[in-house]
């Protein structure tokens, strides 16, 4: 064999050797890569990805602080509202209950207000008026016992409001009040102090005055009693603000 | 004998290359760069073997310049932002084609001449 052949065989051999030596790590190198990790990634393409991922984040930042500051408006609005309407029901509430358009409850005295037992027989023509209990005497008796700090009246479970009227509408047996009928005996449920309200009517004198008619005013001390809403209607037609 | 080397050389690289060591892959372009680069040398070297103007030292040059310089060109490229590596790519290849040409050429004539003087041999 000459020697230049050999030569050339050993030099292409080495060449082959060489080539496919690196073909084969090739192969291996892209064989076992996965494309998407971060590993083997360019340094320019993970600078790409990096400025893509930053430009999402703030984006998505953005948008997260956009809804939180809507969230937040939302939130302070719908408190504000809540806050409102509490306070307008608180005040409400309120007005009914000096209205005495809501039923209330309390401590106070049940006073029993008759007229006298016999009376049929006693009355001449002329007494009959002072004798009966007349829509004068449970005027004063409210506006004593309004006196005596009352906060909530009933006659005969009729409240006594700032509207209520009491007149008499004969001479003898029927009052109005609220303008609805009501009759002795009374029933006068007052919330108060009981103590205040029995000097009121006591130290007043109108006690001791209704009795000389034979009329008689009985107390009854109550823990806790309910005085009913004002049922009437109470449509203004002539004031406005 | 020529074609006992290249599969010596063949297998040798083949059983050494799979038990190397994994290269990165931002490498990994070079390495693709490098591997076309010398196909085609061993290809010209090929076609310089069959047309007898084989030169050793022109084909070792060959083999290790163009490959080494294409990693360079390459490199040059990432650093311009330009994909030279394509135009490295056209070229090799492009050559690989010729000599692939000039090899298919080179057979088809042996092959044909063969077959003609088998012809004639059986006329006489």
């Amino acid at each position: 064999m000459k020697k230049g052949k050999i030569t050339i065989t050993i030099t292409i051999g080495l060449a082959c050797f060489v080539l496919v030596l690196i073909l084969f790590m090739q192969f291996k190198v892209v064989y076992q890569t996965d494309i998407t990790s971060i590993d083997t990634m360019k340094e320019d393409e993970l600078r790409t990805e990096l400025a893509n991922w930053k430009q999402k984040y703030n984006e998505t930042e953005e948008k997260y602080k956009n809804t939180e500051d809507t969230l937040k408006k939302y939130k302070e609005e719908s408190s504000s509202d809540k806050d409102t309407r509490k306070t307008l029901e608180k005040e409400i509430e309120d007005a009914k209950l000096v209205l005495g358009l809501t039923n209330v409850e309390g401590p106070g005295l049940i006073i029993t207000y008759k007229n006298s037992d016999n009376i049929e027989q006693t009355i001449n023509q002329e007494e009959s008026t002072d004798k009966y209990i007349g829509a004068t005497d449970l005027l004063r008796l409210v506006n004593h016992l309004k006196d005596a700090g009352a906060e909530a009246i009933s006659i005969n479970n009729q409240r006594i409001i700032n509207k209520t009227d009491f007149a008499q509408i004969n001479d003898t047996t029927y009052i109005k009040i609220n303008s609805k009928r009501v009759s002795a005996p009374f029933e006068i449920k007052v919330i108060g102090d009981a103590d205040y309200l029995k000097g009121a009517l006591i130290g007043t004198g109108f006690v001791s005055d209704q009795k000389k008619y034979g009329q008689t005013i009985e107390f009854e001390e109550k823990k806790k009693l309910t005085i009913n809403k004002y049922d009437g209607n109470m449509d203004l037609k002539y004031i406005e603000e | 004998m020529v074609l006992i080397a290249i599969v010596i050389g063949c297998v040798l690289g083949a059983i050494i290359g799979i038990n190397l060591p994994i290269i990165s892959y931002t490498y990994s372009t070079y390495l693709a760069i490098a591997i076309i680069a010398a196909l085609d040398s061993v290809f010209g070297g090929i076609t310089g073997v069959l047309k007898g103007e084989f030169d050793f030292k022109v084909f070792i040059s060959g083999f290790f310049c163009n490959a080494i310089l294409s990693i360079l060109l390459t490199y040059l490229g990432t650093k311009l932002n330009v994909d030279i590596y394509l135009a490295a790519i056209v070229v090799f290849v492009g050559r690989m084609f010729i000599n692939l040409t000039i090899i298919r050429k080179y057979y088809i004539d042996k092959w044909s001449k063969k077959i003609e003087e088998i012809k004639n041999k059986k006329k006489n």
